[in-house]
């Protein structure tokens, strides 16, 4: 009982309604395309449907079984329908190596997509490498890490995200009505948190605003009391939280119950729901790299990967059903490997890779090059805060809807 | 060095804390000292019952209270089961840790195929309520959650301690055939202590409900450092599993406050193993 | 005939199994088959090396990520920061690892008291303080290290096939020390501690140094173990290294496949391996781990010990029934003359006192005992008769005093030395081994007690003592399977294995009826004429009249009287301590 099967089944039935959904998105009468037809190409992945990365994998899930009908709508990779393998690697690094052997050398996938999350994907990396495969991936926050030349991201980190999204978020501070002069950074001790939250606490004195007190706690601490009553006493202007998951959420709460509400505060990589619906949240601030709004729905099929991700998500039973970065990501990683496969106009992974380096390919998350350390191009990471419950784009300024704009406290 | 204020909000938080530990440890300790069974199914009915009461709470709108009534008899129920399966089966100690191993994954599973991976936190107007005493904030759920442990704890003891059900329970413990030459009839009491021990699961999940956010993969987060409460408090000593869980919060939220919070359990797990190494006669 | 063939079996089968597994690489399968043999050696490895003190010696650790986890991190140091090949990182990984498990049993095993579950309890502690430990310095310092940049050596042509030779070298490594472990010394030891360790250790069993070596080779597996796997993972972080899932998991497959044979955890490991993969790979994985779990409940409950002893089991039966005797008449074998009592003392006590926090058990006793003599012990209860037994014998150390047996003093000396040279002693509840034979049983104190000999020479004599205590026709019985009589005969045949100087009994005939009390008294004299010194406890008045040479009275912890028993016991004083306190009470 292999998960193709559940592709194939869920095809069938969605048809009717993507089809009544293009016609209402589009307002056009439907063009009749030929469906790809002939052997199928299979794309071989893991995800961590189970363990503790299972919260936003099963996000990402969503966003492929999304992507792969959607390439099947259109021309399939070269005319024949897309068959998408994924397997679970338990969110373990080792089960993700092992997988993956076994897509490319038993099930000889024809091509691979990245998993989710750092460990993972440099434990897939390493496969990869060794049998010469194009591996793109949208999850993995130390772009340095990805030596290996046939590896590409999906998600515009820009090959230094600890030096320049910190001078995302300072240039932010700095136009704020009273702009903070101190901060508290406080980080996870999970590798891409602690990265970021190293080069915030750089580049935050570079700039002349006092780091008060960098703390570090392991990922999977459960008790906040003592880390909430220690950034009371700090009492900066600015609160800085490299966390991942729960832990915003988790130390919002702590410090609700010390009665101290941070003036300025910022999360790295939250799960986006939670912190959206906590009561504690509202004007959080939080990376991004898109939101469902504008100038984003403009994009080419961002209204229609929005209806549906929010339909399947409901479906699937999700307490957060509106689309975030994380889907985005997804989404982006099958819009890539699409452009790769049509533009070098094989299955080929050198000719894909070689024909990604020299070109760009316009994704949801605009035109994402190549070119630059790591395959990496320029870094696009955002900000965003949470007004009425809902994530807005608010920095920088042009990508903030509009009427939309930083609120300050 | 930090503030009075702060070392005493730290100690504050950790021995609350310390009574989520101390609660999930009753129930554990009770199962694996009298009956000489490890139960590491324990944390994964608690998560059940804490996913019921979340369940019961946003879909159907009842009240913590009033759903515990109806999920911790559920827990007890079930307890009884698992015991009915062990006793036919004549399971011993290390068996028991892989059937209940097994049985914890099991549940896992189906907690994961019903409510997904994904985040559910169970929203009440009194989650982040504190009052203040002093210069220090008491969290008012926490301490709810302490007092009831703390109750419980309390008349476990007594109950073991005082009643006759009490003390056959120990005596069946210590030699169960010596015990039953004296009328004491292990086979009910075993059952009446498995569900028990899972009642106390219970209790602890509607806790975990209104304290903590849900996951599946949150089930095994509490094992080493409960294991390590239910040893140092002495098995099946109820009041040794609270004050233990307590000592343990306290000591790591105290370290979290003095140095970097990253370095907590070496100092927990140091103080344990200090404490193991000079004098484990105690309790 | 029939013998060589049931040993000569397995060990072909082993070695076609060494060869096929040797030569796989070579077979042209897809490479995850290697990865996927590879996981399967590294879960035997660890199983397998847990078992060696937690299954056979009973000391149950759950800190083996800590071992696992140092080797790792070993490893991944000394390659990425200081650039030193892979290869020789492995045996210092081992090393390192083996050092913190010594480290670690140099402390505990010293601690009565630290057995059972707080042992349990300090593996975890350490394990927890290990990872934060590395978590918080530059070894790790939360930043994950890069392990694929890391050369490997090209034992292989691929990076999988010599990961998987490596994994399988390890493999057979730690299942042939196993193995050795198993038929050595050793193995027998950490068997006999497994079930009483006391009891072991005044049968000659050098129980710390045992306990020591066993957590010694356990923890430096895991580390060669964990070094080798830093270069499968490819990126490592504290939080995959030291998870609950290899002390866990470890404890499981020992479980499933029987944790007191050599072979057993290598079956679960495989067992629980191949089931997980079996799934994962389908793509069902989760449904895959409820099903898996399912399996493991139902065979655990059909095979309460294991899948191994559960096929020894039913080899044994389907062999045929044994040659167990039930309800046989125990007669011992009495030699024709007795021994002269000689001159000078084999036992000198002097001035011997014990307390026990405020308890004063022993206060000054003085007693010479004579070669060759038999000297009953008698007093009231209290008097301090079974502390002075166990204070001879080793088991408490003395407060003050001394204790010379032959010349030689042994007063502050462990159980271990002392039963080495030359003093044994029953016990008043027999403590069998109760998971070795009767056979078994006598073996392990003919080999601890006496000189080094071959396997063939050590059972001939536990065959000598069993037949002398007339337990013949039941070497092959379990302890549990005897009964009150045939128990406390097995505690002398013990005893004699060792073919003591001194033979302390502590009232082996409690408990007796008077035709086995009459047997009892038979046997030791038996004893006594193959040239034994025996003192013995005893409250049987008859019996200590009719065995002593001599009789001492204790009463509360001094020598009260000494002398020919007709004597003492008609002693007007001896009487009234007696009976006087029979009345106050």
């Amino acid at each position: 009982m292999e998960h193709r099967t559940g592709v194939w089944r869920r095809r069938r039935v969605l048809t009717g309604l993507a089809g009544a959904g293009f016609a209402a998105a589009l307002a056009a009468p439907a063009i009749v395309r030929a469906a790809p037809s002939g052997k199928p190409v299979r794309v071989g992945g893991t995800l961590s449907l189970t363990g503790f990365l299972a919260q936003t994998a099963v996000i990402h899930k969503i966003a492929a079984e999304m992507m792969v009908e959607d390439i099947n709508g259109r021309n399939g990779f070269l005319g024949r329908p897309v068959e998408f393998v994924l397997l679970d690697d338990q969110s373990k690094p080792d089960v993700a190596r092992s997988l993956y052997e076994k897509l490319i050398t038993v099930d000889k996938v024809d091509l691979i997509q990245g998993p989710y999350a750092t460990a993972p994907i440099l434990a897939a990396m390493g496969v990869a490498q060794r049998y010469g495969k194009v591996m793109i991936q949208s999850s993995m926050g130390i772009p340095k890490l990805q030596t290996y030349d046939m590896a590409f991201p999906a998600t515009p980190f820009g090959p230094e995200p600890d030096k320049t999204y910190p001078n995302v978020l300072l240039d932010m501070m700095a136009t704020m009505p009273t702009p903070p002069k101190t901060i508290v950074v406080l980080t996870s001790k999970f590798p891409s948190a602690q990265f970021m939250a190293q080069g915030m606490r750089e580049q935050s004195e570079k700039r002349g605003v006092k780091v008060l007190l960098y703390l570090e706690y392991e990922s999977g601490n459960r008790d906040f009391g003592a880390i909430a009553a220690r950034v009371k006493e700090a009492n900066a202007d600015f609160l800085w939280v490299g966390s991942l998951g729960l832990e915003s959420n988790q130390l919002l709460e702590a410090l609700r119950k010390l009665d101290y509400t941070p003036k300025t505060h910022f999360h790295l990589y939250p799960a986006p729901g939670p912190l959206a619906l906590s009561p504690d949240g509202d004007k959080a601030l939080c990376s991004t790299f898109l939101e469902p709004d504008e100038p984003f729905m403009s994009r080419p099929g961002m209204k229609k990967y929005a209806a549906q991700y929010n339909e399947r998500a409901t479906k699937a039973n999700l307490p957060y059903t509106t689309i975030d970065a994380q889907a985005c990501g997804m989404i982006s990683e099958w819009q890539i490997l699409e452009a790769g496969v049509n533009g070098a106009n094989s299955l080929d992974d050198k000719a894909i890779a070689a024909w990604l380096k020299k070109n760009q390919v316009d994704t949801i998350y605009g035109t994402v090059k190549f070119d630059g350390p790591f395959n990496h191009g320029t870094a696009l990471q955002l900000v965003k805060q949470v007004q009425n419950k809902a994530w807005k784009v608010v920095w920088p300024k042009e990508f903030a809807a509009p009427g939309v704009k930083l609120i300050a406290s | 060095m930090p503030s009075a204020t702060l070392l005493g909000q730290a100690l504050i938080s950790g021995v609350l804390a310390g009574g989520m530990y101390g609660l999930l440890a009753l129930g554990l300790s009770l199962s694996w000292g009298l009956l000489r069974l490890v139960n590491l199914s324990h944390f994964a009915l608690a998560f059940l019952a804490a996913y019921l009461t979340y369940e019961l709470g946003t879909t159907y709108h009842v009240a913590p209270w009033w759903s515990a009534m109806m999920v911790v008899p559920a827990m007890f129920a079930i307890g009884l089961v698992q015991h009915w399966l062990f006793d036919k089966f004549r399971v011993n100690e290390l068996a028991s840790l892989l059937i209940t191993f097994s049985f914890a994954v099991i549940l896992e599973v189906a907690i994961q195929l019903y409510w997904t991976a994904d985040y559910r936190r169970f929203e009440t107007p009194y989650s982040t309520l504190s009052f203040k005493v002093g210069a220090f904030y008491i969290p008012v759920l926490e301490l709810i959650l302490c007092l009831v442990a703390g109750a419980l704890a309390w008349g476990t003891w007594l109950w073991l301690r005082r009643t006759y059900v009490g003390k056959a329970l120990r005596a069946a413990a210590e030699d169960a055939d010596i015990a039953a030459a004296y009328g004491v009839d292990h086979k009910k009491l075993a059952y009446l202590l498995s569900g028990l021990g899972a009642a106390y699961a219970g209790i602890s999940g509607t806790f975990i409900a209104l304290i903590a956010t849900l996951a599946p993969a949150q089930i095994w987060t509490w094992l080493g450092v409960v294991f390590a409460v239910v040893i140092i408090g002495r098995l099946g000593n109820p009041l040794g599993a609270l004050f233990a869980g307590m000592l343990i919060g306290a000591s790591e939220s105290l370290a979290m406050a003095v140095f970097s919070p990253a370095w907590a359990p070496v100092v927990s797990f140091s103080v344990l193993i200090a404490i193991l190494l000079w004098n484990p006669e105690w309790a | 005939m029939g013998m060589s063939a049931a040993q000569g079996l397995p060990r072909l089968a082993a070695a076609f199994a060494v060869v096929l597994f040797a030569l796989l690489p070579a077979a042209g399968l897809p490479a995850f088959y290697d990865s996927f043999f590879y996981l399967v050696f590294f879960w035997i490895s660890l199983a397998t090396s847990w078992a060696l003190l937690s299954g056979f010696a009973g000391y149950f650790s759950l800190g083996h990520a800590a071992f696992f986890g140092v080797g790792t991190y070993t490893t991944a140091t000394l390659t990425t920061q200081f650039g030193v090949p892979f290869l020789i990182t492995v045996p210092i990984a081992a090393a390192m690892a083996a050092l913190l498990g010594v480290g670690i049993g140099a402390v505990v095993f010293r601690l009565r008291r630290l057995r059972g579950e707080l042992f349990a309890l300090l593996t975890l502690a350490v394990t927890f303080v290990v990872a934060t430990i590395i978590l918080n310095t530059p070894i790790d310092g939360g930043a994950g290290v890069f392990m694929s940049a890391v050369p490997l050596p090209h034992i292989l042509p691929t990076a999988t096939g010599t990961i998987y030779m490596l994994g399988f070298i390890m493999c057979v490594l730690t299942l042939g020390i196993t193995w050795w472990v198993v038929h050595a010394r050793l193995g027998m030891g950490l068997f006999a501690i497994h079930d009483d360790e006391d009891v072991a250790e005044a049968k000659g069993v050098p129980t710390f140094r045992y306990k020591l070596a066993a957590f010694a080779l356990s923890a430096g597996i895991a580390g060669a173990v964990g070094g080798i796997h830093a270069m499968y993972v490819g990126f490592l972080t504290v939080a995959g290294t030291f998870e609950l899932t290899v002390p866990l998991y470890v404890v499981l497959m020992s479980v499933l496949g029987g944790a007191r044979h050599w072979l057993g955890p290598a079956v679960g490991a495989t067992a629980i391996t191949a089931l997980l993969y079996a799934f994962i790979s389908g793509g069902e994985a989760m449904v895959g781990r409820a099903i898996v779990g399912l399996i493991l409940i139902v065979a655990i409950l059909w095979l309460p010990d294991g899948v191994l002893p559960a096929i020894q089991h039913w080899l044994r039966t389907r062999r045929g029934p044994g040659k167990l005797q039930v309800g046989a008449v125990v007669v011992p074998v009495v030699p024709p003359a007795a021994q002269a009592i000689k001159g000078r003392p084999l036992l000198e006590v002097r001035g011997v006192t014990k307390r026990f926090g405020g308890l004063q058990a022993l206060a000054g006793v003085d007693l010479d005992v004579r070669e060759g003599e038999i000297m009953g012990l008698v007093g009231p209860n209290g008097s301090g008769k079974t502390t002075l037994i166990n204070a001879v014998s080793g088991f408490y150390p003395l407060t003050s005093g001394s204790i010379r047996v032959d010349g030689v003093e042994i007063g502050q000396a462990s159980a271990h030395e002392i039963a080495r040279r030359g003093v044994a002693r029953t016990y008043q509840i027999p403590r069998p081994f109760i998971n070795m034979t009767v056979l078994e049983n006598v073996s392990l104190c003919a080999t601890f007690g006496g000189a080094t000999r071959s396997r063939a020479e050590i059972r001939d004599e536990a065959l000598h003592w069993i037949a002398f205590t007339g337990l013949d026709g039941k070497e092959e019985a379990l302890p549990a399977k005897l009964n009150l009589h045939e128990r406390k005969f097995l505690e002398l045949a013990r005893a004699l294995a060792a073919r003591p100087k001194l033979l302390l009994l502590d009232e082996v005939l409690s408990g007796l009826n008077p035709a086995e009390i009459d047997n009892a008294i038979r046997l030791v004299r038996a004893i006594r004429a193959q040239g034994a010194t025996i003192v013995f406890v005893e409250h049987l008045m008859r019996a200590v009249v009719e065995l002593s040479d001599r009789v001492a009275v204790l009463n509360e912890g001094k020598l009260f009287a000494l002398g020919a028993p007709r004597d003492v016991m008609r002693d007007p004083r001896v009487v009234s301590i007696y009976l006087g306190k029979a009345y106050a009470a």
